[in-house]
């Protein structure tokens, strides 16, 4: 589904990503870790389109990302703040992603009423725009408007920051139930090894921009993960 | 202590991003700055003779007596709209052993070394010699320079003290621009003469210094209520009065959405205009930009030139599309990201844009209609820069504007934020003033200026027949372009 071939970012005089062989299939759960620095950010945004790669390609469904526009209808995503459109409303930020969508009023009932437990109320008929509401619910408008269109791949970074716990699980519980029912394929990185471990079925560690490990979830992965970060 | 916030000071302005990347800028505006002084400082050492000539009968010093109090009520209007309020992030020191007095008396110290407290003094001191103290003798010239100082200090104090209190909210602006205007219609119309009471007073100030101590007092008074107000509220959030922003759903929405996709774009760029500092403020400046066009009209200049009034004619109807249409993208900087992300057609995106500029400059020249009052020709060559402005202005300030790539924060508001403003930009101003300037040189020396009237226009004629292809120029440069603008919009400070 996803594929990255010989890609590389470099700044300046440092190479902050260098992924010769990378293929995501279509369902899996990838999850990526690694310390600040190590490039997962920027992967994302290479697999995004929205930064230039000093070489290689992201190819989705076959189609270079940078060319063909057409993944962006079928991929939902959420990397930052700067994902939002902070002076509107909740409701008038979801409407606007439904209407690029194409999305009809019914869909939009049927978002909200999927998302309400996950808003617990904090989000809608609030008459507050997006910039006054506090950094865990924006993160919650984030990540809902990047599952509104019912993408086939979700992109998050560190999706779990700044949630409060019961969100997170919450969140957890959602991820897991889209891989299972959907077959979505999902991407997330995230500092909570636990987190990660328990959503994804795939975890990789990014060290300075290389993948230094690839592995298939099971038990141990958690201590493997454990044991690799308290070394370094 | 002092010394040590100075230092703090200091560093912070010469390590802010602004003056680090913005050099040449900043030149500019030093230029800019230094001509404006030089302009004071002749106004204050001519006046003598510029009241002489203009009133013979009057004696001077009555005159410049009466109009002070006027002065200062305008000089707390221009504070108010331009003087900033020192950026001292007390959240950094309220946690540390500092007195708040201390850091009260340093906020409101660091007001003193504002511009706006040295420009009137180069009105002032020149005026003092040759207007009061041939007039007055040389202990009035003393006291009466010594309250205007008081005086000038008391407004500084005043206005950053309103503009805590109540934010610099533009519509607090509007009314007190319309009492100052007020009070002038009324005073010619001799209903109340404030110039009278004003020129007693300072005649009095003049002979009986006892006045001068009452001033004092005022300023201690000033000085006072903006001390009290800093120690109730010196927590950070409410050092400065922050609106709370409250939004109901509206039933335009519903019409522009009907629109399909283009209506959305529109309603999205609609409110991005009206929700935000930066593009409100540029709002207000609208009348300046249509009322320019009374000065220009008016002044026994040249008036019939016809490179001036061509290019007062793109001014008009331009300006404020150019504000628009050069930071198109810019002003969407902070939620770059989202757009690309998106599945938004990016032709569909940048022919929003210019539908946009259109429609700016068409609104701005249906309100210079009313210009035809300065004759015919006037109307005329305002019609072909109108189309000049939409069908060729406007084609390269959105391509200039696939150049941005400083990030623009939307709710620092104020008048001078030059945040976000690159080389490219100023270039832009190029097509836009210059060039209809230089067709009309050519055609002038050529020997037939309307034919030049005539050739601007057809470029804008033109530049609409081919929208479709000129548009797609555009889009493509765009996509080259993005991945620059959008990893420089992600940069802050």
């Amino acid at each position: 589904m996803i594929e990255l071939n010989n890609i590389t970012k470099v700044y300046g005089s440092q190479t902050v990503l260098n992924i010769q062989n990378l293929t995501i299939k279509q369902g899996e759960s990838f999850g990526l870790v690694g310390n600040n620095g190590a490039g997962k950010t920027t992967m994302f945004r290479c697999i995004l389109d929205l930064v230039r790669a000093t070489s290689g390609t992201v190819l989705i469904r076959n189609k270079n990302v940078a060319s063909d526009e057409s993944w962006k209808k079928f991929t939902g995503s959420f990397l930052d703040e700067g994902f939002l459109i902070d002076f509107l409303t909740p409701e008038e930020y979801f409407r606007f992603v439904a209407d690029v969508y194409q999305l009809s009023e019914g869909d939009l009932n049927e978002f909200y009423r999927e998302f309400e437990d996950f808003f617990n109320h904090e989000i809608l008929g609030k008459k507050k725009l997006i910039r006054n509401l506090s950094s865990g619910n924006r993160q919650k408008i984030g990540i809902a408007a990047a599952l509104m269109p019912e993408p086939e791949i979700l992109v998050l970074d560190e999706p779990f920051n700044n949630l409060d716990p019961t969100t997170q699980i919450r969140l957890k519980n959602l991820l897991k139930s889209l891989q299972k029912e959907k077959e979505i394929t999902i991407l997330i990185s995230s500092h909570d090894l636990n987190h990660i471990t328990e959503v994804c079925n795939r975890i990789v560690i990014l060290h300075e921009g290389v993948i230094v490990h690839d592995l298939a979830t099971n038990q141990d992965t958690l201590k493997i993960l454990e044991e690799y970060f308290t070394v370094r | 202590m002092f010394l040590r916030f100075l230092n703090l000071q200091v560093k912070t302005t010469m390590r802010s991003p602004m003056w680090q990347k913005n050099l040449v800028l900043n030149i500019i505006v030093g230029f800019f700055i230094l001509i404006s002084a030089l302009y004071l400082l002749m106004l204050g050492l001519f006046l003598d003779q510029i009241l002489k000539e203009l009133m013979p009968q009057r004696d001077p010093l009555q005159l410049v007596n009466g109009v002070l109090i006027y002065y200062f009520f305008a000089d707390l209007l221009i504070r108010f709209m331009m003087q900033n309020l020192p950026r001292l992030d007390i959240e950094s020191f309220l946690h540390l052993p500092i007195k708040k007095k201390t850091i009260i008396h340093y906020m409101m110290g660091r007001t003193i070394t504002d511009i706006f407290n040295f420009l009137p003094l180069l009105i002032f001191v020149p005026v003092t010699f040759t207007i009061v103290r041939p007039h007055a003798g040389n202990i009035q010239a003393l006291t009466w320079i010594i309250t205007l100082i008081l005086l000038i200090l008391a407004n500084n104090f005043l206005a950053t003290y309103i503009k805590r209190l109540l934010g610099a909210k533009p519509s607090m602006l509007g009314i007190m621009g319309l009492a100052f205007v007020v009070l002038i219609v009324l005073e010619k119309t001799n209903i109340i003469s404030l110039a009278v009471f004003s020129e007693k007073f300072f005649r009095h100030v003049q002979i009986h210094p006892v006045w001068t101590l009452a001033v004092l007092c005022y300023l201690f008074f000033t000085y006072d209520i903006h001390y009290q107000f800093l120690k109730k509220h010196l927590f950070p959030d409410e050092v400065r009065k922050k609106k709370t922003e409250a939004f109901n759903d509206r039933a335009e929405n519903r019409y522009l959405r009907s629109l399909g996709l283009t209506g959305t774009m529109l309603l999205l760029e609609f409110k991005l205009y009206t929700r935000n500092k930066r593009t409100k403020t540029i709002l207000y400046m609208a009348p300046f930009f249509i009322l320019y066009g009374l000065m220009i009209y008016n002044s026994p200049g040249s008036p019939n030139q016809t490179g001036m009034l061509m290019f007062v004619g793109v001014f008009m109807t331009g300006g404020m599309m150019l504000n628009y249409a050069n930071y198109a993208f810019g002003y969407e900087s902070c939620y770059f990201d989202a757009l690309l992300t998106k599945n938004i057609d990016f032709s569909l995106y940048i022919r929003v844009k210019f539908y946009i500029s259109v429609l700016i400059a068409t609104v701005f020249y249906i309100l210079t209609i009313p210009y035809l009052f300065y004759g015919f020709r006037i109307l005329l060559i305002n019609t072909a820069m109108y189309f000049y402005n939409i069908g060729f202005l406007s084609y390269m300030l959105l391509y200039f504007a696939t150049y941005n790539k400083k990030r623009i924060d939307m709710n620092r508001g104020g008048m001078f934020n030059y945040q976000g403003i690159g080389s490219m930009n100023w270039l832009a101003l190029l097509p836009a003033f210059l060039l209809p300037f230089l067709i009309f040189i050519l055609f002038n020396k050529a020997g037939n200026p309307d034919l030049g009237i005539l050739f601007t226009a057809l470029l804008g004629i033109a530049g609409l027949v081919f929208m479709k292809s000129i548009l797609k120029r555009i889009t493509q440069n765009f996509h080259r372009r993005k991945y620059i603008m959008a990893s420089g919009f992600r940069e802050r400070g």
